[in-house]
């Protein structure tokens, strides 16, 4: 499968679905993105880390410096419940526009 | 300020940096080395696994960037970026940012000078102990109009026992005495108290103590130095205090010397100059003189807490139960005025100094319309550079800051070098010298004066910058970029620049208005006469020698007769108060002969004993009658010479010649009243002020009326102040005792009496002279740049035929135009705002009608001046040029 490229808005949707189901460090988040979506979809680390601070300045997420499985010092990322909402959110206006989509599509 | 915020945050974001660069780098290590793991676990070489990490990372200094900005928002790096460019900005195009920072520069240092005399005079308290406890008491007779008059020992002594809300009222009266000793003699301003004087005041002397107290009013012989006097007279002696120093002829103690930095601040019309230079408490007992001898200025400290207007209405209760009591305070209606100090200090100066510090307002007003109008000339040819930042990402909220900063940067520079021109002013301004101004004395650039050029540079930055970031605003993407240089841009910022030069021009013609009226008034004060002659005038102070009236006339005499055989002396005479003198002024009722009962105390009239000569010397105009000759002794009929205002006033149009008038006289018993008959009438002198005339004038002979002061007025064939050492040298042999000062021109009191003016004059006339030469820089700034907009369009003209004398008026007509708007909003400012000077006018009125001509013509013609450099640009190009562009 050909890589896509990533939209900003696409990717905090990205973000914040893959840490709602736990906190996780940047190495490893941009990983579990590859494996769900097959390697289709590919975060650069060029757009990672800035996406990631520029969430946790709007308070979606908080980091913490913990250990990783290797036993490194790595920065995790936790979801709070402003970032709860904005998933939410986002879902919803992603599922109507995908949706709204795929009708041009078919009628295409 | 700004510097100071810079700093702050620099030193905030100095400490913050490196935790978040740390973490960051941290961060990106931390992935790099799993991605190198994960290629290395793939069967990678190590080599090859740390090759594709970092090519899958892209530029990492781009990434430490970007998080950076983000974890920070604004940094001090992006600041001194923005500082950066503006720097660069300025330094390429060197001429442009001259313009800007001096015109900034000028707004600025006028501020800055002005505001360091305001806060000298106005703001920064006296030097006393709490001074805003200090107040005095005048002396209103309301029936004779002297609403501001001295008062007597009775009177200083019933208020300070019967007023509850003040906690001491002290005395003070200045006059001359002679210093004796192994030295020279010298004659000084001496200062009378009561004893209590210095603690009313809240002065501590630097050197011993204050006189004893409850030897008040005993003729306690001890003296206070001033400090100058001290280092002067006595070579700084430590031990002075306790030695007897000679004094008019009598040993006085020394208990005591003043601070260097003590300053007598009381109002002009106290008569309480600053250059006392010792105090000595009263010698005769005021407490038991008589109770209608007004002539003692009173200082009260009120108890802590109590405000001018309870103070007031207590002083009012007093009066009304002295008038009851005393038939001499009935008589005369006596009243009370008690005023703040520090208010009555600057009474004089305060509506010149709050005029010029408005004008100062105007002055860099325009200076900020200015730079604006200049900075949006200039970003529009800046507008595709701003457009294509925006395009590719900039926020407009940085490109906002960068124009902030710009504007900031500008007007900084101007602070810096404001405060300069501002500093440098100053010193020239205090040159003039008004007497008020002495507290100004030593200029420096303090605290307080940082602090508000600071916040006003801050404030200018803001306004300056105000006309841009609304251009900001409006700004579109995309026609910038299509737009080609010649482009008949945005009819709105025309708009815009167009109101700023209107603006400037409405400010300059109030400020024009304003130094033309203070002109005027200066050109009325020269052309008025004050009633006497003081060119090739010599003056002098003596106190004739002591003892008894014969003794001191036929002392006057002789010094008169010595003084007339000097070469080049053509006239001498003597007065007791010089006219323009600061020596306490002898004012008193008069009475014509057959005036009715009740009228009695209405007529007040200054009096002067004079010997024959004085007219003559002086240069008085004698209009009616003779003037006093060697007839007119001691022992003579007694006579008077009145002057034309006291005539008309007594007499409306008759001859006051022949008439009697009762009159007070100075005997060897003190003041007594007598009738006098009127042989002359003089013009009238101006005797306090060159603005106002107050009083008409009595002279009395000296014979008969012998006064212990007295000044003696020398006219010369020649320049008279060759003549001092001559005078020195003739009075010191014929009484090697007698000290003689204030040897000067007539001239220098003239000059004195004039230097308020003068200073408000000049100060006003350079604002309006900075802002005329602002507005026209705003004028031609205006018209040269829609004259390069329009560059193609008058090209099309003078292709179709239009001759270069049509593109000239076509140019200036547009000037004019917005002139015309801007002379008739300035025309009805400056008639509002004049109204506000009219007290420093004199036979000016604040609506002059030929100064708001002249200076309506005026700034036509700077237009016209501004214009005609682009509009003759814009004729003499060349049709083909023009339209290739």
């Amino acid at each position: 499968m050909e890589r896509l490229d990533l939209l900003q808005g696409t990717l905090h949707l990205l973000v914040l679905k893959t840490l709602s189901q736990g906190p996780l460090n940047g190495h490893a988040l941009a990983n579990r993105i590859k494996l769900i979506t097959e390697d289709a979809l590919h975060p650069g680390e060029g757009t990672l880390y800035p996406a990631l601070y520029r969430m946790e300045r709007r308070g979606w997420v908080r980091s913490k410096w913990g250990l990783s499985e290797n036993n490194r010092k790595a920065r995790y990322y936790k979801l709070t419940s402003a970032g709860r909402r904005q998933l939410e959110l986002e879902s919803k206006a992603w599922a109507d526009i995908s949706e709204a989509i795929a009708k041009i599509m078919q009628t295409a | 300020m700004w510097w100071l915020m810079g700093k702050l945050q620099f030193l905030y974001s100095a400490l913050r940096k490196g935790r978040v660069d740390r973490e960051i780098d941290d961060e990106l290590r931390f992935h790099l080395e799993m991605t190198i793991n994960e290629n290395l676990k793939a069967g990678m070489s190590t080599d090859e696994a740390t090759k594709d990490a970092f090519k899958r990372f892209g530029s990492l200094t781009r990434i430490k960037e970007s998080s950076r900005e983000v974890r920070r928002g604004i940094t001090l790096e992006s600041i001194a970026h923005d500082i950066r460019h503006g720097a660069r900005l300025l330094r390429k195009h060197p001429g442009f940012s001259f313009v800007l920072v001096i015109t900034m520069a000028l707004g600025i240092g006028a501020n800055a000078a002005i505001f360091s005399v305001v806060d000298s005079v106005l703001l920064r308290p006296l030097p006393y102990e709490r001074p805003n406890e200090l107040a005095l008491i005048w002396s209103s007779f309301q029936l004779m109009g002297a609403s501001r008059a001295p008062s007597s020992g009775t009177q200083l002594q019933e208020i300070r026992d019967r007023s509850q809300l003040l906690k001491d009222v002290a005395g003070i009266w200045v006059g001359n005495g002679t210093l004796a000793g192994t030295l020279e003699p010298e004659q000084v301003k001496i200062g009378d108290v009561t004893t209590n004087f210095f603690s009313v005041l809240g002065v501590k002397p630097s050197l011993g103590g204050s006189f004893t107290p409850e030897k008040d009013g005993n003729g306690l012989k001890e003296i206070m130095l001033t400090y100058g006097l001290w280092q002067r007279r006595f070579a700084a002696d430590k031990d002075i205090v306790g030695k007897g120093i000679l004094l008019n002829g009598r040993s006085f103690t020394v208990v005591g010397v003043l601070a260097k930095d003590f300053v007598l601040a009381f109002p002009v019309d106290a008569n309480v100059p600053m250059n006392v230079q010792a105090f000595v408490p009263f010698q005769e007992n005021i407490y038991e003189g008589p109770k209608d001898l007004y002539y003692i200025r009173l200082l009260a400290r009120m108890k802590p807490g109590v405000t001018i207007e309870q103070a007031q209405a207590e002083a009012t209760s007093v009066a009304t139960q002295l008038r009851t009591e005393y038939a001499e305070y009935k008589k005369e209606n006596l009243q009370f005025n008690v005023v703040q100090l520090h208010q009555d200090v600057v009474r004089d100066i305060k509506p010149a100094l709050l005029a010029l510090f408005v004008g100062a307002g105007l002055v860099v007003l325009i200076s900020c319309f200015n730079v604006s109008n200049l900075l949006l000339a200039h970003a529009s040819t800046r507008r595709k550079e701003i457009a294509l930042r925006v395009a590719i990402g900039a926020s407009r909220s940085r490109i906002a800051r960068q124009l902030l900063t710009e504007s900031l940067l500008v007007c900084f520079l101007g602070g810096v070098l404001g405060l300069g021109i501002g500093w440098v002013g100053l010193k020239l301004l205090l040159t003039i010298r008004p007497e008020i101004l002495t507290r100004v004395g030593s200029v420096s650039i303090n605290l307080p004066l940082v602090a508000f050029v600071s916040a006003l540079t801050f404030g200018c930055g803001l306004i300056a910058s105000l006309a841009p970031l609304l251009e900001l605003r409006k700004l579109k993407l995309i026609e910038p970029l299509k737009e080609e240089a010649r482009a008949t841009s945005g009819r709105a910022k025309q708009r815009t620049r167009s109101l700023l030069m209107v603006s400037e021009m409405a400010l300059g013609f109030v400020l024009l208005v304003g130094a033309g009226l203070m002109i005027r008034t200066l050109v009325q004060l020269h052309r008025v006469s004050p009633g006497f002659n003081p060119s090739k005038v010599l003056t002098f102070e003596m106190i004739p020698a002591g003892g008894l009236s014969q003794r001191r006339t036929s002392f006057v005499d002789l010094c008169e007769q010595k003084l007339a055989a000097l070469p080049g002396v053509e006239a001498v005479g003597a007065i007791s108060h010089l006219p323009l003198d600061d020596y306490p002024n002898w004012y008193s009722p008069y009475a014509p002969e057959g005036i009715a009962e009740d009228q009695k105390a209405n007529l007040l009239a200054d009096y002067r004993a004079v010997t024959p000569g004085y007219f003559q010397a002086i240069g008085a105009q004698l209009i009616a009658g003779r003037s006093f000759d060697k007839h007119d002794t001691a022992e003579g009929h007694p006579v008077v010479i009145v002057d034309s205002m006291l005539a008309r006033q007594t007499w409306s149009n008759d001859s006051p010649l022949g008439r009697r008038i009762n009159i007070e006289r100075f005997t060897d018993e003190g003041f007594a009243n007598g009738w006098a008959e009127v042989v002359g009438v003089v013009e009238h002198i101006k005797g306090q002020s060159l603005l106002k005339s107050i009083r008409g004038q009595i002279y009395i002979p000296y014979p008969q009326s012998s006064r212990e002061h007295l000044s003696f007025v020398l006219r010369t064939s020649q320049d008279p102040s060759a003549l001092a050492g001559l005078v020195r040298k003739e009075i010191s042999e014929i009484d090697k005792t007698r000290a003689i000062a204030k040897v000067r021109p007539m001239e220098d009191y003239v000059s004195r009496a004039l230097a308020p003016t003068n200073f408000t004059t000049v100060l006003a006339t350079v604002f309006a002279v900075v802002a005329l030469l602002l507005a026209t820089v705003g004028i031609y700034a205006v018209v040269s740049y829609s004259v390069s907009q329009r560059t193609h369009e008058m090209g099309v003209r003078m292709a179709l035929g239009a001759r270069p004398a049509n593109i000239l008026r076509l140019v200036l007509k547009e000037g004019l135009a917005l002139t015309a708007v801007g002379v008739t909003l300035g025309l009805a400012g400056a008639l509002v705002l004049s109204n506000y000077i009219s007290s420093l006018l004199f036979e000016v009125t604040a609506k002059d009608p030929l100064t708001y001509f002249v200076m309506a013509l005026v700034i036509p013609l700077a237009s016209i001046a501004a214009c005609w450099r682009p509009a003759r640009k814009a004729a003499s190009g060349n049709v083909l040029d023009a339209l290739r562009k």
